[in-house]
């Protein structure tokens, strides 16, 4: 049995929205790509993604955010992310977002935003990339 | 077999008159102009004062008829803007509703000549469906209106929220039991109350494939009629007080058509068949309309693509004898509400399509042609054969809460998004036509909401829900609070008269749903 | 070492790394674990079965809540398959435990995908305990993928075993041609509000009655509802009495470790000496060619290697 460096993606949904279908998609096509794929479910708060983040000693975390709220929300992640010291861990946030607000994300620490003019390769390219596990086992 | 208009199974459109002249009258759809302007007027953010203000300003077109409002998701999942779930959500995606005070300030528009008794209010609502009916009724009887003159529509359509959207509050038993109370109440006191209205566009946009669209929907529908009958109504006495969403749509519009007039002869087999109406009016399939190309084939790229996408879905729309709405907006996917010029140039593509087209003028244009007639008859047995199959499974209730229907929908979400990978599903300017020599096309647009600052309204909120509870009777919410859980314990008991008498004393919708979740248990995120 | 150190003082980012370290196979990984060996055998390990569907995680979620509430910390690892084609896997047990995620001192969870191993669990799952016991976790509780057929492996790990199955399932049946019978030293009855219970139960004692004389520990079956939290005090009492009765023969330590664990520890380390570090995946395809071209048969080449090894 030989080294076998999978990479782990956290998805979660943080705020009240309701709609699941892009984080299963997501999620669907992340383990089709190869990954290990943590998925919460609905409703997480920031303390629960970050503490999941933290356990599940993933290397990306995924939030998929349709509502509107992702500047307060992915504010409080990042600062999670910072005062438990995992924010050497790669975030990405996906959904609705206004091209607007892509900058003001960047600015805040989210390494990448997914949205609906996004394709899932792109997805897979940038997590390959960005964690150095693009050949998965050696 | 070839079938006219307006007649069993209504395969070919429920009037034998065109269907927009039925539906709207032609004076109204042109003279008001912005019925069809701006989707309908379908509307909310930030907090009521907000909308109120917008509403006498710059949006007054959207509230002629009455208003159609957005919730944010705080007031759509029965939490205060106060609890920590809350937070960043409020006055987002809609209105911030705590309180009936909140109820009273947006309403402080719609008096005198346009007073409720007046005026249809819609309302996006589902797992707090009973909690709005309350709140007006409360306001009908301090402003002396009898509730009997009441007129609106809420969604109030819960199965498809634990499929697609959820919104869910209570376990799907609990839930049902609401919306039977709603469909009863209605009967008995509000006859011109829409009492639900049955929507296949979530579970479409999720990713289902237009039978499955179709048949969960016509699934839950039976669901909640069967639930009024076994509370002994007959199904004539309510089924006129309901009425179907639409089911979503997709860009192969052939089929969607095929599919629609499908579902038309399905929806009158059940009604007649299985549900005993005897009613012929009652076994006509009432859609809304539009969306016949639906909200997820529209791309952000590009986004003036979209115009076309959802217009050539209206003229299909019109060639079934379906209403011709544009929607969504063609600036739908950028995500910022859509702007007054998206929305004008929805308008006039209908305007375009009925009056310079006259797509309107006939019914059925479809009717006798061999494609369109076979596919018919095929989506016809695939609606039967699954609706059987949830039949067996034990029916919608149980099918939307073991998660069958959630799973069956991601798969075909799943199989449909590894086709646009390997490229057999097209979308221009996504997987196909995506070379440098294309050109982006980004137009100029408002935002729709631009006078409202939502990132204040939840601090607005927050102050208005505290001095609300320092102010109201603390000793008579909590009596109110009792009784609602005692009442909740007994199955047979109608809550919505207990939830009148406790919102008239500003118990917040918060306490209340809280208050029944101890009762019935959570299923808020399952 | 400082992530040793760490380790044994709870430290959770400490305990999550080396836990991946141990996922990927990383020889630095076995090293830590031959320092934190020494500091285990503390934890309660319960391992956890049952067919897909019958409510695993719920169960769990539920039994957590008793122990947290008498104050022991625990430690979760629920298992779910890779997929055999892409490698990759989706591990979904969070979605019933996440009332536990605001509780990360009491609740250590981690998803674990099997990647290739067919035993139901995770050929790092004893690695990983041993992490969870070393970080002073009172109890471990494993969820296993639930295939039914392959779930010995929960066995050789847990003290407790627990079979869990629900009505009208077809359960009982499929757990006794599966031989799953003869593993739980609990049974659970879960959705007991479903249909179908009676007939469940009295398969389930018929089963048990047969060969039961044959031995000391008689597993009781308990009726749950955990989606209502129904059931599951009894149920950990039920785990405490099995305890007491391992404890009272002898047998706990014992269980601690078992011959097979060592043999199954012996092949890890064969194949990652001899694949990894001696053979690397070119020899292997020059011996592939050579088989395919029958110029040599393959007991030969494995012989030849195992030589070179000096085995």
């Amino acid at each position: 049995m030989t080294v076998d460096n999978k990479i782990r993606v956290l998805v979660s949904k943080i705020g009240l929205d309701g709609h699941d279908k892009g984080a299963m998609l997501i999620a669907s096509i992340l383990r089709d790509a190869g990954m290990e794929v943590i998925y919460t479910g609905l409703r997480r708060t920031p303390t629960q993604c970050v503490n999941t983040a933290l356990q599940e000693d993933v290397d990306v975390i995924g939030l998929s955010i349709l509502s509107g709220s992702h500047l307060t929300l992915v504010l409080k992640v990042i600062e999670l992310m910072k005062a438990k010291g995992v924010d050497d861990k790669k975030l990405i946030v996906g959904g609705v977002i206004p091209d607007e607000d892509i900058p003001k994300l960047k600015d805040m620490g989210v390494d990448a935003v997914f949205t609906q003019s996004s394709t899932y390769l792109e997805m897979i390219d940038y997590i390959k990339k960005a964690t150095g596990k693009e050949d998965a086992s050696t | 077999m070839s079938v006219s208009p307006g007649e069993y199974p209504f395969v070919a459109g429920r009037h034998a008159i065109p269907a927009i002249a039925a539906l709207w009258g032609r004076g109204k759809v042109y003279g008001a102009g912005k019925v069809i302007k701006q989707g309908f007027g379908y509307s909310g953010c930030g907090t009521v004062e907000d909308l109120r203000d917008f509403y006498l300003g710059e949006g007054a077109g959207l509230t002629m008829r009455g208003p159609n409002l957005a919730f944010d998701l705080p007031t759509q999942i029965g939490l205060d803007s106060d609890d920590p779930r809350s937070e960043g959500e409020v006055g987002k995606v809609g209105v911030c509703m705590d309180s009936l005070k909140d109820f009273e300030t947006l309403y402080e528009i719609f008096q005198g000549d346009r007073d409720l008794d007046k005026i249809s209010s819609n309302w996006t609502i589902n797992g707090t469906t009973n909690l709005i009916l309350a709140m007006y009724i409360a306001l009908a009887e301090k402003r002396n209106i009898p509730i009997s003159s009441l007129k609106g529509t809420p969604q109030n359509d819960i199965l498809k929220e634990f499929v697609a959207r959820g919104t869910q509050m209570f376990p799907v038993d609990a839930s049902m039991r609401m919306t039977r109370d709603t469909i009863t109440f209605c009967t008995e006191y509000m006859p011109k109350m829409n009492t639900i209205s049955i929507s296949g566009f979530h579970m479409r946009e999720a990713g289902a494939t237009r039978v499955q669209a179709i048949a969960f929907t016509f699934a839950n529908a039976i669901a909640y009629f069967q639930t009024a009958i076994d509370a002994g109504l007959d199904v004539d006495q309510f089924a006129g007080r309901t009425t179907f969403l639409n089911f979503g749509g997709g860009m192969e519009l052939l089929k969607e058509a095929a599919a629609r007039r499908a579902a038309r002869k399905v929806w009158a087999k059940i009604m007649r068949d299985r549900l005993n109406s005897k009613k012929p009016k009652n076994w006509i399939y009432k859609e809304t309309g539009g969306a016949l190309a639906g909200y997820w084939t529209c791309t952000k790229q590009r986004p003036l693509n979209n115009w076309m996408r959802v217009g050539l879905g209206a003229a299909f729309s019109a060639l079934i004898g379906d209403p011709p709405a544009l929607v969504p907006p063609f600036d739908e996917p950028l995500g910022l509400g859509h702007s007054p010029e998206a929305d004008q140039l929805s308008a006039d593509a209908a305007r375009i399509i009925m009056e310079e087209c006259k797509l309107s003028d006939v019914q059925d244009v479809f009717a006798g042609s061999y494609y369109i007639e076979s596919l018919t008859s095929r989506y016809e047995k695939e609606i039967f054969d699954l609706i059987d199959r949830i039949d067996e499974m034990g029916g919608a209730t149980k099918v939307a809460e073991n998660g069958w229907m959630k799973k069956e929908i991601a798969r075909s979400a799943f199989e449909f998004e590894k086709k646009m990978e390997t490229g057999e599903n097209i979308r221009v300017g996504i997987n196909k036509y995506t070379e440098a020599d294309e050109i982006e096309i980004i137009p100029k647009l408002t935002s729709m909401y631009h006078s409202i600052d939502t990132a204040k309204a939840e601090q607005k909120q927050l102050d208005k829900l505290k001095k609300l509870k320092q102010e109201r009777d603390n000793k008579k919410v909590q009596s109110c609070l009792e009784k609602i859980e005692n009442a909740a314990r007994d199955d047979k008991v109608n809550l919505i008269p207990f939830f009148v008498e406790a919102v008239k004393e500003y118990t917040t919708m918060g306490e209340i749903c809280n208050t029944l979740k101890k009762v019935f248990g959570d299923a808020m995120d399952n | 070492m400082e992530l040793v150190e760490k380790i044994l003082n709870g430290d959770i980012a400490s305990a999550a790394r080396l836990i991946t370290m141990i996922e990927n196979n990383r020889e630095d990984a076995a090293r830590i674990i031959k320092k934190i060996f020494y500091h285990t055998g503390n934890a309660y390990i319960i391992g956890v079965t049952g067919s897909p569907g019958v409510g695993k995680s719920s169960l769990v979620s539920d039994m957590i809540n008793v122990f947290r509430k008498r104050g022991d910390t625990v430690g979760v690892i629920a298992v779910d398959s890779s997929s055999p084609f892409s490698g990759g896997a989706l591990l979904g047990d969070r979605i019933r435990m996440q009332d536990h995620e605001v509780d990360p001192e009491g609740v250590f969870m981690r998803s674990m995908a099997t990647r290739g191993n067919l035993g139901g669990l995770s050929s790092a799952t004893r690695d990983v305990c041993y992490v969870m016991d070393a970080m002073g976790r009172d109890v471990i509780i494993i969820e296993t993928v639930g295939v039914g057929q392959v779930e010995l492996d929960i066995v050789n790990m847990a003290y407790t075993s627990i079979v869990v199955i629900a009505p009208g399932m077809g359960d009982s049946i499929q757990a006794i041609k599966a031989g799953i019978m003869e593993i739980g030293d609990i049974f659970v009855i879960n959705k007991a509000d479903h249909e179908g219970v009676d007939a469940a139960l009295s398969d389930m004692e018929y089963m048990l009655h047969i060969g039961a004389d044959k031995k000391e520990w008689h597993p009781e079956i308990f009726k749950t509802v955990a989606t209502e939290n129904k059931g599951i005090v009894e149920l950990v009492e039920g785990i405490d009495k099995h305890r007491k009765y391992l404890e009272d023969n002898g047998l706990k330590s014992k269980k601690f470790y078992s011959m097979e664990q060592l043999i199954d520890l012996i092949k890890k380390r064969i194949e990652k000496r001899i694949l990894d570090n001696k053979l690397g995946k070119d020899n292997i395809k020059k011996h592939i060619n050579s088989i395919l071209k029958k110029e040599i048969d393959p007991y030969t080449v494995a012989d030849m290697i195992l030589d070179d090894a000096g085995l």
